[in-house]
Parts: C-alpha cells; sequence; structure tokens
C-alpha cells in the first residue's frame, strides 16, 4: 500500500490553475523528489497533502486515509519543513522546537533525537532564533522536520539556504530516514539534491505532471546527446525526424543542433554526413538538462503524449 | 513505527503555551485594573474629593456625564460613585486591549508570523487550534472582570465608607460586564478567524467597539436616538438596574451570552472552512 497516494488532485484559486489532475504516489522506503520551477504548484501539492488547503477536486491520502482539510489526518506520522521555515524569533531554538514537539504529545525520546541531530547540523540549540542566521533557521526546521522520527516526510526546498557540507549532512539524515521505512517527498529545485537522495521524480509545470520516472531515465539512462557544427555558409538541415524515431532535437543555436537520441547512433551519423560538419562532440546527458528540456517546451506536448519523454522541443529548424 | 491517530487529543501543549504568551499582558492590565479600583474606592472615601469630582462632571456635557453614571452620582450614593470605576474609560480601554489583541495575536498574528503552517502540520485540528486561541480570550476577559471585582472587594476593606457597601451588586455588575468583554473577545475572534492581516481584524473589532459605544453614549444623551440605544452591546451591562433590582440581569446577560457564543462559532465555522493565507 503506498503512505502517499495523490489521485485526481486539482487546487484552483479563483481563475488561476494551482494544480491540475495530478496522480502520484510515494512507497514505503522511497524518496521521490518532488521538482518544478517556482509556480508550478509544488507547496500548493503539499499543502493540500498537509490538510492546510482543500483541494477543489481529487483527493490525497496518507497512510490510506483520505486526508481531510483542516483534520490534521495522520500528522503525528509525518515530519513536514516548509519552504519558508519561520519559527518563533524570540524564543531559543530547543525551546521553540520542544513546544512544537510537545503539541504531538513528544516525549524524552524525541529531545534525545533533537540533540543528535542537532550535533550533527552543528547547531547552538540554546540561542534564540532571531540571532540565528539564515542558514541556522533552516537546520532548525530540518530538526523540526525530523525530531519525531516520521514515518512520512514532506520536505519542501529542504536544502536551500545550508552550505554545502551542511548538505551533505542532511541528504544523510534523509537516506538513513529513508533506510529506516520512512517514505519522503522531496520537493526542491536543487537538481543534484535530488539527484543524490531520489530514486523517483515527478516534474511539474505549470500546476500538471510532465514527468514521473525514476531519475536515471529523465536523466537520459539509455539515451546520448551529440552536438553537430555545420560548416559555414550550409544552412543547418532538419534532422528526418518521422525516419528516426529515436531521434530528439533538444536546442539549435546558429550552426550548431543538439540531439537525443536512443540506442544505435548509425542513422542519426548517416543523415549527418549527408551534409559538411564541421565538428561534432556527445555531452553527457544529466538530469538538469531533462529539467530545462521541461521547461523549454511547449506547454502541453508532454502532458498530452503517451511517454512525455518523447517530447521534443520545438527548434524552428526545416525538415528535410 | 507510530500507530497513526485520526482525531488528534487536544492540544493542551499549544493552549499551555498561549496561555503564557499572553500571561504577561494579562498581569499588567488586571494589575492596573486592581489598583484603580482601589484608587477609585479611596477618591470616593474622601468627601472633598468626591464634591470636586462631581463639581468637575457637573462642568462637562450630560452625555458625557452619562457615561459616568449620570444622575445618580449624588455624594451620599457611594455604591454609584465605587461604580464609576467600571465605566472609566482607562478600564474600558484597557479591555479592549485585551479583548482585541490576544485573538488577533494568536490566531492572525501566527499566520502573519509564519508560524501557523508549522502549527498545522502538528497533530491539532484547525478547530482546536482555533479553540486554543479562544480559551485564553475569553477566560481571560472574565477572569479581568472578577480582579476588577476583587479590586473593589480590596478598596471596600481598605477604607471605611461608613455604610454598607453592597458587594454582591458589585459582583452583578462586574460579571454582567465580564460577559460584555467575553463577547467583544468573540468578536475579535471572529475577525482574526476571517482576515489574513492582523492590522484589518484590529481594526474592525476597535470599531464595532467604538461604534457601539457612541450608538449608546448619544442614544442616552439625543432623545431622538433613544430607540437606538438596545442596539448597543453596552446597554446590556445596566449597572443602575443591578443595584436597584438587586438580582442577576438574566435576560441582559443571555443575549451578551449569546452574542459570545454566535460569534465565537461563527469565526471557527469560517477558522475551519476557509484556507488560510500560510
Amino acid at each position: 500500500m503506498p503512505v502517499l497516494d495523490v489521485i485526481s488532485l486539482s487546487k484552483r484559486y479563483g481563475p488561476t490553475i494551482g494544480v491540475e489532475d495530478l496522480t502520484f504516489s510515494a512507497e514505503p522506503g522511497e524518496v521521490l523528489g518532488y521538482l518544478g520551477p517556482n509556480g508550478a504548484g509544488k507547496t500548493t501539492t503539499i499543502r493540500c497533502i498537509m490538510g492546510m488547503l482543500a483541494p477543489t477536486s481529487g483527493r490525497t491520502r496518507v497512510f490510506g486515509v483520505d486526508v481531510r482539510p483542516g483534520r490534521a489526518t495522520m500528522h503525528d506520522r509525518i515530519g513536514y519543513l516548509p519552504g519558508d521555515f519561520r519559527i518563533w524569533p524570540n524564543l531559543t531554538a530547543r525551546r521553540a522546537l520542544a513546544v512544537m514537539a510537545a503539541i504531538g504529545g513528544a516525549g524524552r525520546q524525541v529531545r534525545q533525537r533533537c540533540e543528535e541531530l542537532a550535533t550533527r547540523l552543528e547547531l547552538d540549540l540554546d540561542r534564540p532564533v532571531e540571532d540565528l542566521s539564515k542558514g541556522n533557521r533552516q537546520k532548525v526546521g530540518v530538526i523540526f522536520a525530523f525530531q519525531t522520527a516520521p514515518d512520512l516526510l514532506i520536505l519542501d526546498e529542504p536544502t536551500g539556504s545550508l552550505d554545502p557540507l551542511i548538505r551533505q549532512v542532511v541528504w544523510d539524515i534523509i537516506r538513513e530516514a529513508a533506510h529506516g521505512g520512512a517514505t519522503v517527498l522531496l520537493s526542491s529545485h536543487d537538481l543534484a539534491e535530488v539527484a543524490a537522495v531520489c530514486e523517483r521524480a515527478a516534474i511539474l509545470r505549470k500546476g500538471r505532471l510532465v514527468e514521473l520516472a525514476s531519475i536515471a531515465r529523465i536523466a537520459g539512462e539509455g539515451s546520448h546527446q551529440l552536438k553537430i557544427w555545420f560548416a559555414e555558409g550550409t544552412p543547418v538541415p532538419a534532422p528526418p525526424l518521422d525516419r528516426l524515431p529515436n531521434l530528439r532535437v533538444l536546442h539549435a543555436e546558429g550552426r550548431m543542433l543538439h540531439l537525443a537520441y536512443h540506442g544505435s547512433p548509425d542513422g542519426v551519423l548517416r543523415w549527418a554526413a549527408t551534409h559538411s560538419v564541421e565538428r561534432i562532440s556527445t555531452p553527457q546527458a544529466s538530469l538538469e538538462d531533462a529539467f530545462v528540456q521541461y521547461y523549454n517546451g511547449d506547454a502541453t506536448a508532454p502532458a498530452q503524449s503517451a511517454s512525455p519523454r518523447s517530447s521534443s522541443v520545438n527548434v524552428g529548424v526545416k525538415q528535410e | 513505527m507510530n500507530d497513526g491517530r485520526l482525531r488528534p487529543p487536544f492540544p493542551f501543549a499549544l493552549l499551555r503555551f498561549w496561555t503564557r504568551q499572553t500571561l504577561p499582558a494579562w498581569c499588567l492590565i488586571a494589575g492596573m485594573i486592581f489598583v484603580f479600583q482601589i484608587a477609585v474606592c479611596g477618591t470616593m472615601h474622601d468627601n472633598e474629593r468626591v464634591r470636586a469630582l462631581l463639581s468637575l462632571l457637573e462642568m462637562l456635557p450630560s452625555f458625557i456625564k452619562g457615561m459616568f453614571g449620570g444622575d445618580i452620582l449624588q455624594p451620599g450614593n457611594t455604591s454609584a460613585l465605587i461604580a464609576i470605576g467600571y465605566q472609566h474609560p482607562l478600564v474600558l480601554v484597557l479591555f479592549m486591549v485585551y479583548a482585541v489583541g490576544v485573538p488577533t495575536g494568536l490566531l492572525t498574528g501566527e499566520v502573519q508570523r509564519g508560524t501557523m503552517e508549522l502549527l498545522l502540520s502538528r497533530p491539532a485540528t484547525k478547530t482546536q487550534v482555533y479553540v486554543c486561541a479562544a480559551l485564553p480570550t475569553v477566560v481571560g476577559m472574565f477572569a479581568l472582570t472578577l480582579v476588577m471585582f476583587a479590586g473593589t472587594v480590596a478598596g471596600t476593606r481598605l477604607f471605611d465608607f461608613g455604610m454598607p457597601i453592597p458587594l454582591m451588586s458589585f459582583f452583578r455588575t462586574a460579571a454582567t460586564g465580564g460577559l460584555m468583554a467575553s463577547a467583544v473577545g468573540g468578536v475579535a475572534l471572529l475577525a482574526a478567524a476571517s482576515f489574513r492581516r492582523r492590522s484589518t481584524a484590529v481594526g474592525l473589532t476597535v470599531a464595532f467597539l467604538v461604534l457601539n459605544h457612541f450608538v449608546f453614549v448619544f442614544a442616552g444623551w439625543w432623545p431622538l436616538l433613544d430607540s437606538l440605544r438596545n442596539v448597543s452591546l453596552f446597554a446590556f451591562v445596566d449597572g443602575v438596574r443591578i443595584f436597584r433590582e438587586h438580582a442577576w440581569p438574566l435576560d441582559d446577560m443571555g443575549v451578551l451570552l449569546a452574542l459570545l457564543l454566535v460569534a465565537g462559532v461563527a469565526g471557527g465555522i469560517i477558522w475551519q472552512k476557509r484556507d488560510l493565507p500560510l
């Protein structure tokens, strides 16, 4: 049974779409990345899961129980880190965390875990929150999410303002939680973070899910990239996409054509050889490339296609 | 793994935390009201000061004199003179500060501070969070009126008036005033649950109170507006009637209790239903 189930979830703010017809789930022990640019609907989704927003239609389930807005459904098993973490500034971090933990009826174990996490994150818990730097406040947020050893963690940009060393520590903490059986929904802009800790990722664009697949697949495992510079004076030809279904155009600029292909490069090389080529390079496909590709494309193609990976960008080159 | 509860237990930790947060303000206001009532008793105990005060009141327009008790303020009417302490603008302002400040500070304040999102991520329903804000408001307001009464008791013990003071009537007046103050707290809760900005909630509640007070004062002063008098919240704390009848004003108390419940429940429903601007 999935720990987290989002089923045909839609949320509208008047005429504005927050999220539209989202469906995905996360299994026990899984770290699911949730990617999207600002305004894509990540926080809206998370707040619907947390019961802080009432969906316009659809539903979310946690631990098999329907989430009802404002009812704190299963919140004693959920750890949450909001994107903009703010806690009572006049209290010490220790006191603020203790108050929050006490609302869930947490006891000595939580205090111990809080100490352990603070030690690992190199945070002085006895300083007032208002005296802490932005990064240290973010550490308080990480402790807030993890201190009750929850079974489901919903983290919105957990390492946004942390230095690289502490980011690694947070990633370790996330991995350890997942190894211990916890499910993690990790919303992030940071592709390195998602690549480092997630097995799968969902990509959101303008409120719609455009991809849900393993990181390896999204990053282009099994696909390769090719950059071809055509000789000066030669018009850049459009590749025969109808004859080469394993080929996609990622980008075109000047005399350069950036292509991605699956399987053998034989077809594309034969086609390139019919033109005057100056140079060829084979860049490494990355999650960032995939991410940028999703956001440079037109708004509907990936969502409409049966397999979002088969969508291509419109580069404006002429077909042969 | 935890068990996972569908209906979380009441978050007493949040209630304790918010009560502690409001306690310094409550203690300060309670202390000022208590000392003020003793000072009123001390003033009214001295015949020379009473005469000076009454001659000062005589110089003021009748509607202002009406705010302090009107024609019942006579040198021999000690109870009416002590009761000035219950209607003094300073006391009303202190009550207003607490009634408006606490619910808006706890609900809208936490939303604006960004901490409400954290609170709602803990095992506490929105309704429970609302109740945690309502309790310090309503109980705190009522307790303030008891402190006011305690100030009168202390004042009458400290100063000898040479005649029995009907403390039970003062208690009834204080309790009815407490209900009115709690009703204002209910209106403030409703405003706090309905608006995203604390300033809006505070402004509307203060406007509601000021409007009620002016309707009450002007209706007593201008006969043409007399019919409006009973529209005002302040008409339901009728000290003159309480002292005259020596009985609980159950009808007035019923109206105030109904307003408290209606405003409080309406605020709770709005709070539960609306998407908070987190």
